[in-house]
């Protein structure tokens, strides 16, 4: 049985009458990378902060690296890193100053983060900007300080809440360079994203909506899972095709892609069964091929379906 | 302690890095201290009056010659018309109005009594009644010297009134700047130490970086200690800053000890921070957080701890909640090293109640400092 | 097609900082014409002025036929702005804001009925129309606002990143009601920063750090910027990567999903062949090495990097 990073059983939180997280249960191995997706006000948010101690949960266990959060949030702390939504660092502290200030928080001996705080910004390469206060960085390369910042007392579980959202695609990619390198050094990742392409990389994902955790798999596991098959076509007229394809009851979904659209089938439907409808709307397809489901298509099948209430 | 350090040094930062915030925080004690010490004045010069001389004779010539002599008074207007009288007091150009009857100086030769009207002007109230005090002695001067007068004509010594020799200690000219410089100090100091925590913290989760304190392994008290620690050092600049300005600009000199004076600056101070850090606690916004602060040591301080309005003339549940204000202890013991050059065998009560304060109040804003968002 | 927007080496400067820096473009009637950049790059700041919000520092600018220098008024009588920042009334319902804007625009009450109809089944509004508007979520708050913005059928649309912080479920409802705009005959200018939404304009134009560094079609973009894309499936994926990195002829690798996009550089002949030498020699295992069109973000990436400014440092090569 592989050492586990993180151990949730039966997670809650209610904010009044607001079920923030429902049940929250998962189990990540050391040295995975975990990837937490779901649309907004799913609760990400809210359990990556009782994940953090910072929250205290209203039932429900969570061991994070060892230690038991719900009842020892303090004893967590040091061997967590953590990058919130949005930026936390001091946007007058230089990088150099922020990075000093995350190691006397954590009191990680002088040499050894000296030595890191060099290596981590000459991978993001940020070096040249060391006396530049955060404030005055780009998006993408606060993003990047922060994730530097996060790991300057090499924590053994990283959590990070949307960390690329809004930032440049170049940093974006050094960003998940860094992060991809992380479980060789025995460092757990826990990663909430909006991007589905993130969302690939994660060796396992867990799908929330509306504080409940509809699915939790391999990103394979969860495409092969998707009950509909998706076919793609070319019509014209296309806006016609795709109101009179909509109200078909056979399919699921249908999206727009450029000239395109993308169909969801339902089990037992075929591309065949949707002919009389489109004849009727005057509409001409041509070009049907199968499409292999992606993550999105996953994403979309699940929150439709699990959808009950329309709400924050 | 290198974590408290750590988030001291953050806060230091911050404040030097706002070069404009830093010189409002310096400098604006000693400007309220330059603006209240010379406006604030109870010393009344100049008091303006207008003289409707019905008799013009010489012995109202003198007395209004007497009024003028004495230095407190300055005629602006001699009136000649009834309408006159009221227009003044009623436009206020006039603190009061002498009004001299008609055969004043036949009414006093033949031995007759005399009434002599003065008008004051009530609107200021502070100055009407001031100044009344002043009439008077002029009056009554001015009836001695004509009782005098008449015991010479008459070949008698004249009876010798009661001689009153009244010595003013401490403050022997009685001088207001020495009694409102040391107060200011006390109140300012009050106010700028709570509005300065109570934002700093309040500033650090507008700004988002209170989340990565939270997060991580600093404990809550060290957090607040930190957090102060910069503040504890502004704060005393300003103590310093105030009472050279006191020194310089109104040469008022405190006779005491200023060992004393710092030392129990330090801990008024400790507990004006703590109280802002309990603010702190319950303002979720920058605003409100000044709001707060700003309500909550003002008003108290200025009305109730015996800054302006002593506190025995005060009805008995003000006089007890004045008690519990740390600047109404701090008063005391900052106007007796000024005036008093009072030690610690007499401040001893103030000084113990002083660290009690500051021991409680930090005491209870560590409670309630939290780790929470 | 006549022109809804004609830019002309606009420029604006806060300062000593140039957010935009001289860009030039149309955009025809009809047209969904895309605005891709990363944050910061100008893209607010560019359709502030279109807008008539923000007064340029030089070049000029034709909306709907209005200067936006000397008649940014009639512009704004003849658009609708969705902001970036939301900026509507928390504590109105949503069918209150809604009114509220009919209101502003000027549209008659009977026809604000029956947009409001509309609306609330376009964009699904109907459960949420009593709800306090603080109390939604990014993706209910962001139809809300689209909903404001075109309750006057505006023909000439102007929102600054829609889809920003929004849902997969959100993101594709916003594109599909665009694209009926479009198709009724409105023009839509829009800024993103997910560069795959691209596939959805009509035309689009790139921005790094102020400057604009391509304009054209997405699937012209595609095929023509980066020639030599290939994917390649490979384990253990790090090594490969690493291995990628090296190779002399690959100009750009990263991630993609769970694969990776190679660039190499577009005077080889045979790119696959190339790559998959590169990942052998490093004692890796391929599965999959296959030429493919690249993405948007590709294209973005392979673009900023052949356009980094010189006092831009840290990227390799």
């Amino acid at each position: 049985m592989p050492d586990l990073a993180l151990d949730i059983s039966g997670l809650r939180k209610s904010f009044g009458n607001v079920v923030a997280c429902e049940d929250l249960t998962l189990q990540v191995e050391v040295g995975q990378i975990a990837g937490l997706v779901g649309p907004d006000g799913a609760g990400k948010t809210t359990s990556f902060r009782m994940l953090c101690g910072i929250l205290p949960a209203d039932g429900g266990h969570a061991v994070v690296g060892g230690a038991e959060v719900t009842t020892d949030p303090e004893a967590v702390k040091q061997h967590l890193g953590y990058l919130p939504q949005q930026f936390s660092l001091h946007r007058d502290l230089t990088i150099d100053e922020n990075i000093r200030y995350m190691a006397d928080l954590y009191m990680v001996p002088h040499a050894e983060w000296r030595a890191r705080a060099d290596e981590l910004l000459d991978i993001t390469y940020l070096t040249p900007f060391r006396k530049r206060l955060a404030g005055r960085l780009s998006g993408g390369m606060r993003q990047k300080l922060a994730l530097v910042c996060s790991l300057i007392h090499r924590p053994r579980v990283l959590l990070l809440d949307e960390p690329t959202t809004g930032v440049d695609p170049v940093s974006r990619r050094d960003f998940w360079k860094i992060l991809y390198d992380l479980p060789r050094q025995g460092v757990t990742i826990l990663i909430s994203t909006p991007y589905m392409d993130e969302a690939a990389r994660c060796s396992k994902l867990a799908f929330m909506s509306e504080g409940r955790l509809l699915a939790v798999d391999t990103p394979q596991a969860l495409r092969s899972r998707l009950p509909y098959q998706m076919i793609e076509v070319r019509c014209r007229p296309q806006r016609e095709a795709r109101t009179a394809l909509q109200h078909e009851p056979g399919v699921a979904s249908v999206e727009v892609f450029g000239d395109r659209l993308h169909i969801a089938l339902r089990p037992g439907t075929t591309s065949d069964a949707l002919k009389p409808a489109l004849k009727a709307a005057g509409v001409e397809c041509e070009e049907v091929s199968t499409v292999e489901p992606s993550l999105e298509d996953v994403f979309m099948a699940l929150t439709l379906e699990g959808q009950t209430e329309l709400t924050a | 302690m290198r974590r408290t350090l750590a988030v001291a040094r953050a806060e230091w930062i911050h404040n030097l890095r706002d070069p404009r915030s830093l010189f409002v925080i310096l400098a604006l004690p000693v400007l309220l201290l330059l603006l209240y010490g010379y406006g604030i004045n109870y010393d009344l010069r100049d008091i303006t009056f207008a003289v409707y001389d019905l008799d013009d004779s010489e012995v109202s010539r003198d007395i209004i010659q007497s009024f003028i002599q004495s230095g407190y008074f300055k005629l602006t207007e001699v009136i000649t018309d009834d309408r006159r009288v009221r227009d003044l007091l009623d436009g206020n150009r006039v603190v009061f109005v002498l009004v001299l009857p008609p055969n004043l100086q036949g009414a006093l030769g033949a031995g007759r009594p005399a009434d002599v009207q003065v008008l004051i002007n009530g609107v200021e109230t502070t100055r009407a009644s001031a100044a009344q005090g002043y009439i008077d002695a002029a009056l009554a001067r001015y009836s001695q010297t004509l009782i005098a007068d008449y015991a010479r004509r008459q070949g008698i010594s004249p009876p010798q009134p009661l001689t009153v020799h009244s010595t003013i200690l401490y403050n022997p000219g009685l001088s207001s700047s020495s009694f409102i410089v040391p107060g200011l100090i006390a109140i300012l100091v009050a106010i700028l130490s709570a509005l300065l925590t109570s934002t700093a913290i309040v500033r650090e989760r507008e700004w988002g970086s209170f989340e990565t304190l939270v997060t991580s392994p600093v404990q809550a008290p060290n957090i607040m200690i930190g957090k102060i620690l910069p503040y504890v050092a502004i704060a005393f600049v300003d103590v310093l800053l105030s009472v050279l300005t006191g020194v310089l600009v109104f040469h008022v000199v405190p006779v005491g000890s200023v060992a004393l004076l710092l030392g129990v600056s330090f801990l008024y101070l400790l507990a004006s921070l703590a109280t802002g850090i309990l603010f702190s606690t319950v303002a979720r916004t920058q605003q409100l957080a000044i709001l707060v602060a700003m309500l909550s040591t003002l008003l108290p301080t200025i009305l109730l701890s015996g800054f302006v309005f002593p506190i025995r003339s005060m009805p008995l549940p003000l006089r007890i909640v004045s008690q519990f204000l740390p600047p109404t202890h701090f008063l005391i013991i900052i106007r007796s090293i000024y005036l008093k050059a009072g030690g610690l065998a007499v401040l001893w009560p103030q000084v113990l109640i002083l660290a009690l304060f500051a021991f409680v109040l930090v005491t209870l804003a560590a409670k309630r400092f939290k780790k929470r968002l | 097609m006549p022109t809804a927007v004609a830019v002309d080496k606009l420029v604006k400067k806060f300062g000593t900082f140039t957010a935009v820096n001289g860009v030039s473009f149309n955009v025809a009637q009809g047209e969904v014409f895309g605005f891709l950049g990363p944050n910061g790059s100008g893209k607010s700041t560019t359709i502030r002025m279109l807008c008539g919000l923000l007064l340029p520092t030089s070049g000029t600018a034709t909306v709907a036929g209005f200067d936006v220098r000397r008649e940014p008024e009639k512009i704004k009588a003849n658009m609708g702005y969705m902001p970036q920042l939301f900026s509507l009334y928390q504590d109105l319902t949503v069918a209150e804001n809604i009114e509220f804007y009919g209101g502003m625009y000027a549209v008659p009450r009977a026809l604000i009925v029956e947009r409001l109809s509309y609306l609330s089944e376009r964009l699904e509004l109907g459960v949420v129309l009593d709800r306090f508007t603080g109390t939604l979520s990014t993706g209910w708050r962001q139809r809300l606002a689209l909903a404001t913005t075109i309750i006057h059928k505006p023909p000439l649309l102007f929102l600054d990143e829609p889809t920003s912080g929004v849902d997969p479920i959100t993101r594709r409802l916003f594109w599909e009601v665009i694209d009926d705009l479009a198709n009724d005959g409105a023009t839509i200018f829009v800024t993103t920063h997910v560069m795959d939404e691209a596939e959805h304009c009509t035309r689009l134009a790139m921005m790094h750090y102020g400057d604009l560094i391509v304009e054209g079609a997405p699937a012209q973009l595609r095929q023509d910027i980066v020639r030599n894309m290939v994917e390649v499936r490979a384990t253990p994926l790090w090594n490969a990567l690493e291995a990628l990195e090296h190779a002399p002829e690959v100009v750009e690798a990263a991630l993609f999903g769970d694969a990776m996009h190679a660039e190499v550089h577009e005077d080889i002949a045979d790119p696959e062949a190339t790559v998959r030498i590169a990942l052998e020699r490093a004692g890796v295992q391929v599965e999959q090495v296959e030429r493919v069109l690249p993405t948007m973000e590709d294209v973005f990436v392979s673009l900023a990097r052949r356009h980094e400014p010189a006092d831009r440092a840290g990227r390799k090569g």
